[in-house]
């Protein structure tokens, strides 16, 4: 009850005051170097990673990144720099 | 993110890990700040990452429950490159001492070749130059300069009339022209003594041969003094013509001395730059002092320095500045006759033989011209007239 009262008062903060939605909502910010790089930052930890799939925990679901001859190339507690091929980037709900 | 070169300098490690929960370890290591790059999966069970050498204790105790294992492919870095240099370093001493024994060799003077003499002034030119320093062995950027050398030996050997000495690689070549000694000829061919110049006869000493002229005559060139002829008319005999015959010869000379001379005079004040050049760099290394002086005489000593056949181009070299100022010599008149006596007398002394004598002079003229003081001057000489002419028998 609590919790969604929270989310629904931080969608409002997020339009009211036109703050960007990472920020204020914790959700993780992806940055796509077309399709070579994938940068993500705010993830909750690695959950599956090889040649061709990567599997991270978010704050709210999983996020799925599929392609080819993947390599990370940095990892931090809350930054990963993924190398390869990247052809889908997929969001898993809870 | 990190640079690559600091990694690099700090010292790096390619790693296999190997075992489950792979991930989960990934998490750990970032958990505890362990920092991994170029992470990469290898199959089920193993992935290859880079990690920080400094960061290898700490792996050790993020790996302890994990129940993976940990072999290192490559190290890589600075600590790991220093390493293997210390290893190594015994080739690398060996190539500085040869290059060091092989820069020394080439410098050295293998050889002092002497021509030109006969064996006995050889020796004596061989025994100046180990005087001052100069025999096999010896390194050549120690030893004067070639020039330096052929001043010494001129000046110290006096059987010698010139010396040439010149650098080749690593020997020293000395040409050396000996003094013609006048050699004293008893030749026995027949001969007359004739008159070598214009003359009044004032001794006469006859060995061999019948006296043509007397004490007191007058002779010109070519007239016979002591004829090659004896013996009575009708039986005569050849015999080699011998004697001295001295005779008062006449000499006139003019020279003219300046009363007013200015020159450059030495003030004994020096200033001394080293330096070594490389290329066309100049560098200077060693410095007396600052003072420029407005005028000066500039010599430079220059040294090479080889490397078997090959010239290096690094150059020492050595600047002198000597100061020297303007002097100004003025004689007065009886002065400037006198120097411009003794110059003539000179002059005359050393284009005569050894053994002609000056038995008078005379000053004939001397007039003051254009601030210089010109004296014509006429010598009695006694000297040797009798230069020997050969009887060419013909029947």
């Amino acid at each position: 009850m609590i919790g969604k009262w929270k989310n629904k008062m931080r969608q409002w903060l997020t339009n009211q005051m036109e703050l960007p939605a990472d920020v204020v909502a914790d959700l993780p910010r992806i940055t796509m170097i077309g399709h070579i790089h994938i940068y993500i930052e705010n993830h909750r930890g690695l959950l599956l990673f090889t040649d061709r799939e990567l599997r991270l925990l978010l704050k709210n679901g999983q996020l799925l990144v599929k392609g080819e001859s993947f390599t990370i190339k940095t990892i931090l507690p809350e930054e990963i720099l993924l190398e390869g091929k990247i052809s889908q980037v997929l969001y898993l709900e809870e | 993110m990190k640079n690559e070169w600091m990694y690099q300098l700090t010292g790096n490690l390619r790693v296999r890990i190997v075992g489950k929960g792979l991930e989960r370890l990934l998490n750990e290591f970032t958990r505890r700040g362990i920092y991994v790059w170029n992470v990469k999966r290898e199959g089920e069970n193993s992935l290859t990452c880079h990690m920080l050498l400094r960061d290898i204790h700490h792996v050790r105790g993020a790996m302890r429950k994990s129940g993976c294992k940990l072999y290192v492919l490559d190290r890589r870095g600075a600590p790991f490159w220093l390493k293997a240099s210390w290893k190594n370093s015994g080739i690398v001493v060996g190539v500085v001492t040869f290059i060091c024994i092989v820069f020394i060799l080439s410098n050295m003077i293998w050889r002092i070749e002497v021509t030109g003499a006969n064996p006995e002034i050889e020796h004596t030119v061989r025994q100046q130059l180990k005087k001052i320093g100069v025999e096999r062995g010896a390194l050549q950027f120690v030893i004067p300069a070639p020039e330096t050398i052929q001043r010494t030996l001129m000046n110290n050997i006096d059987a010698i009339t010139w010396i040439g000495v010149e650098w080749r690689g690593t020997t020293l070549y000395c040409q050396v022209v000996e003094k013609k000694r006048p050699t004293e000829t008893k030749s026995n061919t027949p001969q007359h003594l004739v008159a070598k110049k214009k003359a009044v006869i004032t001794y006469m000493f006859v060995e061999q041969g019948q006296a043509v002229v007397e004490v007191n005559d007058h002779v010109v060139p070519g007239q016979l003094l002591v004829s090659g002829f004896i013996g009575k008319e009708g039986q005569t005999e050849i015999v080699p013509a011998r004697g001295q015959i001295l005779g008062e010869t006449w000499y006139k000379s003019t020279v003219a001395v300046p009363m007013k001379t200015t020159f450059y005079m030495l003030t004994g004040k020096k200033r001394e730059t080293h330096y070594v050049r490389f290329w066309s760099w100049k560098i200077p290394i060693f410095w007396d002092h600052e003072e420029q002086f407005s005028q000066f005489e500039k010599q430079v000593d220059e040294k090479t320095f080889r490397f078997f056949t090959w010239t290096l181009p690094i150059v020492y070299e050595k600047v002198v500045w000597r100061e020297k100022e303007v002097a100004v010599r003025e004689y007065s008149y009886e002065q400037a006759k006198a120097v411009a006596k003794q110059i003539a007398r000179e002059q005359l002394q050393r284009q005569l033989p050894a053994d002609a004598n000056i038995q008078g002079e005379k000053v004939l003229h001397e007039a003051k011209e254009n601030g210089k003081v010109k004296v014509e001057m006429h010598y009695q000489v006694i000297e040797n007239i009798a230069i020997p002419q050969p009887i060419i028998q013909g029947d």
